[in-house]
């Protein structure tokens, strides 16, 4: 059997089957752990709740809305602020957090009444604001208040105003899985098809499951805009609630996060008969293969606008990610993310950037994920299913990896024992998605792995025989040791500007005109 | 001239300022060595808390959560607690000390805490663990309730009423107990201790939060306050809680229990909170000043001197965070000639009216002063952006950043969390040091705002 038992979870029979390492010749029929059952309580697990993936992850990056937590403070407070969606409208959705402040007196006698108070307050305070999510708390759900209730009669004292309720408690699941899928269906249900939208070309789609972690959705957008293509919404990342209402109206529904955000898609498509396209955003390969395969969908005139596109990123940004992959190669990195980019990423980080992968790991990411992620694995990957502190200590210590991808507390866990870590959820210098964005993660990558400073984290003055004399050390005498200087081409090294996401806003497209509807006359 | 003291009136948070009591509990419990807490409830409780406390300190905590999934939530969870003691006895060896720390939604169902620690003591620790030293503490903190800054008063409750216990003699040390503080604050209490020649048991001994990143890979982040210190806190010559609302009710506590001489506030910030503080050390252990903090008080004072009335006098300064903190850092503007127009405590006590602190800057503030309890970041902005405050600098944490930001106001960063700065859990804000820090912190981004807005920045020329 494929499945790897780790020393510090030996006594723990609930995780024997959680762990895999992919044997020689192995595929996913012998090797797959289990995904999304209940935590064993008291492992120091790194899952989160489903109120944080309802509200946190998925509601709050939509950026012209009230984003209001029925509960006490605590919920709101601390997961505000603790990732990078930004927007075009001035981050508000970064800026602004609603929480009703249930105290104890509501819990006793009820919260409805203080809830509508808040609703009003809110919308007095942001005038320009006029649209609303409404997340339900562990609380508010155990006190059993009619939150739809009261947003319906909100909406009929406050014409123009529009809310949306997501009753996602934390317990509601196993992790912030359970969060995403309520949010999901919830905004199917209510929301979808309450708007029409304007359309602008002949090819319309919505772009589902991306955040704009650090802009990774404008990156995107900008590419299908300057292939004729229409974004009718994006689900949610830099998105405006209205053109979420109006998700129906796409020709083509494109999928970036299927672990967030597929049950939208599949509901899309069974209501509306909209097609569903898994692509994925990152690494030149996928993106140029993913670029066209939307094309495709759409006619000729878009696929030589795609290759185009396609000719002019690669022509650019491919010798400086050559640079990076030449220095890469054979380094072993861990892919520890949440959930989807463990298979967005496992075997395109190795065929382009030469590193090795070789865990992966996910919070929350269910059998199908794992599917998915360690088809994608090379032999010896090992794979873990909601893993915990001592586990991931135990797999670094195994695999001595050169570099962790996970997140910001993880990370300082793994910078203890000298292995440096790059935030794969909030990114360090990213937008990772789209060409440029690559070499960038590429650029990270190196900087994290040959950074003279955990070169220094490794001596001990007390006892080693360590070289003196010399001021500092650069990142290529690390990574190019004696290689002359005129070998190194640091021209090819990342001559990409700092920010590489403002300058796209407001940008003007042409759109092929959309074909005049059968019912107009009508 | 007047300083009101008021709650805020709307029923709601725009942008809260402080978060729910189990955070409050959980930044207590990874002072003591040896303790891993569980707290029980969802699992972003924890998850969430353990990143806040990355984002402040940049190291990593462990806490455990007894993952509260919906048929527990349903049906009840005390068995969740159960599984979670023995998983993490088990794998853990090392831990001892096993808070368990109550949520809003284990409150509501109604979970029996103490009888769960009961059936455990007679069941699992008296026959898997009958060789090992394991203390399991109930902490209840609903976030309902309170914020973290009760929250953190509860679990100091609990430490000290589980551990305390009189043994025949005196231990000759003296009780430190701190409060909310940063590692820096603790480094430099200990400092002023040892300057003072005094043995202290410090509740909680935090200042390896910060730890290094060694060769042998052998360091973490935890406190050393251990289950001996906390025991020994009913043998001690006397106790000085120095804020009242994080650690006063322990103090009390002891005081009232033991019949320890107990000193409650002030918060050493500033240079005559600092006096008083030293003096009270003094009177509690019939130590003297020593001359070495009559030169260190004066390089601080000299410090301060060089820029109050240049630089800090009549400036207007809006403060919010932690009662002790915001009070403290009140009264040190008060010294430095600025004012402090608006001062925002996130929750809502009935002694805050009555503080004497507050009533003292009551009756001798030459300005107008407004004092708004139950406070969210909302009452700061919307009084500078649509009601005409005026202010020339912002104290708090990391959370209103914005504020600073979109109204072109300076900010000194100052409280929990800090995570838009570097390394400010490093420098204390108590004691003499802690004073000339904040000072020369206040006076720097003052002074990078005149150079920012060409405001008078050649005045600098030849400062």
């Amino acid at each position: 059997m494929p499945y790897h038992t780790f020393k510090c979870s030996e006594m723990l029979p609930d995780r024997e089957k959680h762990a895999v390492i992919k044997g020689p010749g192995e595929d996913i029929t012998s090797a797959l752990p289990l995904g999304n059952l209940n935590t064993v309580p008291g492992t120091i697990t790194e899952r989160g709740c489903a109120y944080c993936g309802a509200k946190h992850v998925i509601g709050t990056p939509m950026k012209d809305v009230i984003h209001m937590s029925h509960g006490p403070m605590g919920c709101t407070y601390d997961t505000w602020q603790t990732k990078r969606y930004i927007s075009d409208n001035d981050n508000f959705q970064l800026k602004y957090t609603f929480a009703t402040d249930m105290k104890e007196k509501h819990v006793v006698f009820g919260a409805e009444k203080m809830l509508k108070q808040n609703i009003h307050e809110a919308f007095d305070a942001f005038p320009e604001i006029n649209r609303m999510t409404l997340y339900q708390t562990c609380a508010s759900a155990l006190i059993g208040d009619d939150m739809d209730a009261i947003a319906k009669q909100i909406m009929k004292e406050r014409p123009g105003v529009d809310i949306f309720v997501c009753n996602a408690p934390g317990f509601g699941g196993t992790s912030q899985t359970g969060g995403h899928h309520k949010i999901n269906i919830a905004w199917i249900n209510n929301k979808v098809g309450t708007v029409e939208p304007e359309i602008k070309s002949k090819y319309t789609i919505n772009y589902v499951g991306d955040y704009n972690i650090q802009g990774d959705c404008e990156i995107m957008t900008d590419y299908f805009n300057r292939m004729g293509i229409q974004v009718i919404s994006m689900f949610t990342g830099n998105g405006s609630y209205d053109d979420l209402r109006a998700m129906h109206r796409a020709d083509l529904n494109v999928l970036e996060c299927a672990r967030s955000a597929e049950y939208i898609c599949n509901e899309l498509r069974t209501r509306y008969g909209t097609p569903r396209l898994d692509i994925d955003g990152f690494g030149f390969d996928l993106l140029a293969e993913s670029l066209m395969k939307v094309a495709m969908f759409f006619g000729d005139d878009c696929v030589e606008k795609a290759k185009a596109i396609i000719d002019e990123e690669v022509a650019r940004w491919k010798p400086e990610l050559d640079w990076y992959a030449k220095r890469l190669k054979g380094k072993k990195i861990c892919l520890w993310p949440g959930g989807s980019k463990l298979w967005h990423w496992a075997h395109v980080i190795e065929e382009e950037m030469g590193v090795k992968v070789v865990s992966v790991y996910s919070k929350f990411g269910h059998q199908g994920d794992f599917e998915k992620g360690i088809a994608r694995c090379s032999e010896g990957a090992l794979a873990i299913d909601d893993p915990n502190e001592l586990e991931a200590l135990e797999a670094m210590e195994m695999l001595k990896p050169d570099c962790i991808l996970t997140g910001m507390r993880p990370g300082e866990v793994a910078k203890k024992i000298r292995i440096p870590y790059l935030n794969i959820h909030a990114y360090h210098n990213g937008p990772y998605k789209g060409f440029e964005g690559w070499v960038r993660l590429a650029r990270d990558l190196y900087n994290a792995i040959y950074s003279p400073v955990m070169n220094l984290a490794a001596i001990d003055i007390s006892k080693d025989d360590f070289e003196t004399g010399k001021g500092f050390m650069t990142r290529t005498m690390l990574s190019d040791p004696g290689v002359p200087r005129e070998e190194l081409h640091t021209e090819n090294m990342y001559t990409g500007k700092m920010d590489i996401v403002t300058h796209l806003r407001g940008k003007e497209y042409d759109f092929p005109a959309p074909e005049p509807k059968a019912d107009a006359a009508v | 001239m007047s300083c009101e003291v008021k709650s805020k009136e709307r029923a709601g948070i725009i942008n809260p300022m402080v978060t729910c009591q189990p955070a409050g509990a959980q930044y207590a419990s990874i002072g003591i060595e040896d303790c891993t807490a569980i707290v029980h409830g969802g699992q972003g409780c924890v998850m969430f808390v353990r990143l806040l406390f990355s984002q402040h300190l940049n190291e990593n905590f462990d806490i455990a959560s007894s993952s509260l999934h919906e048929d527990a939530a349903v049906l009840g969870a005390v068995h969740r607690v159960e599984g979670a003691v023995d998983v993490l006895l088990e794998r853990y060896p090392h831990v001892k000390v096993v808070p368990i720390i109550t949520t809003c939604s284990t409150e509501i169902i109604g979970d029996d805490v103490e009888g769960v620690v009961r059936k455990l003591k007679k069941g699992l620790l008296a026959t898997k663990y009958a060789d090992r030293e394991v203390h399991l503490i109930p902490v209840h903190t609903p976030s309902f309730k309170g914020s973290q800054t009760s929250g953190y008063d509860a679990a100091v409750t609990a430490f000290v009423k589980h551990f305390a216990t009189k043994t025949e003699e005196c231990n000759g040390k003296l009780n430190l107990i701190t409060g909310w503080v940063d590692p820096g604050d603790v480094k430099e209490l200990k400092h002023l201790l040892k300057m003072m020649d005094v043995d202290a048991t410090v509740l909680f001994e935090i200042e390896n939060f910060d730890s290094p990143l060694m060769p042998d890979k052998s360091a973490v982040s935890h406190g050393n306050t251990t289950i001996e210190d906390m025991q020994g806190t009913a043998n001690a010559i006397g106790t000085i809680a120095l804020n009242k609302y994080e650690g006063g009710k322990a103090a009390e506590y002891l005081r009232d229990k033991f019949e320890i001489p107990t000193i409650i506030g002030p918060t050493p910030i500033g240079i005559r909170n600092t006096d008083t503080f030293l003096k009270n050390i003094s009177k509690l252990t019939g130590k003297p000043i020593p001359e070495a903090l009559v030169r260190e008080r004066g390089k601080a004072v000299d410090a301060l001197q060089d820029l109050a009335h240049m630089f800090f006098a009549d400036k207007k300064v809006a403060i919010y965070g932690h009662p002790d903190l915001a009070i403290g850092l009140a009264e040190f503007c008060l010294d430095l000639s600025m004012k402090p127009v608006l001062l925002l405590i996130g929750d809502e006590n009935p002694n805050y009216a009555k503080d004497p602190r507050l009533l003292a800057i009551k009756e001798h503030a030459e300005f107008d002063m407004e004092v708004i309890t139950n406070a969210d970041l909302w009452e700061l902005e919307d009084r500078i952006k649509n009601r005409g405050l005026e202010v020339d600098l912002i104290l708090g944490h990391s959370k209103g950043r914005f504020i600073p930001i979109d109204n072109n106001i300076p900010m000194v960063r100052v409280g929990f969390p800090v995570y838009d700065r570097a390394g400010y859990y490093r420098h204390p804000k108590v004691g003499y040091n802690g004073a000339v820090w904040l000072a020369e912190e206040m006076a720097n981004v003052l002074f990078t705002d005149m150079e920012y807005k060409k405001d008078r920045e050649w005045i600098l020329a030849m400062w």
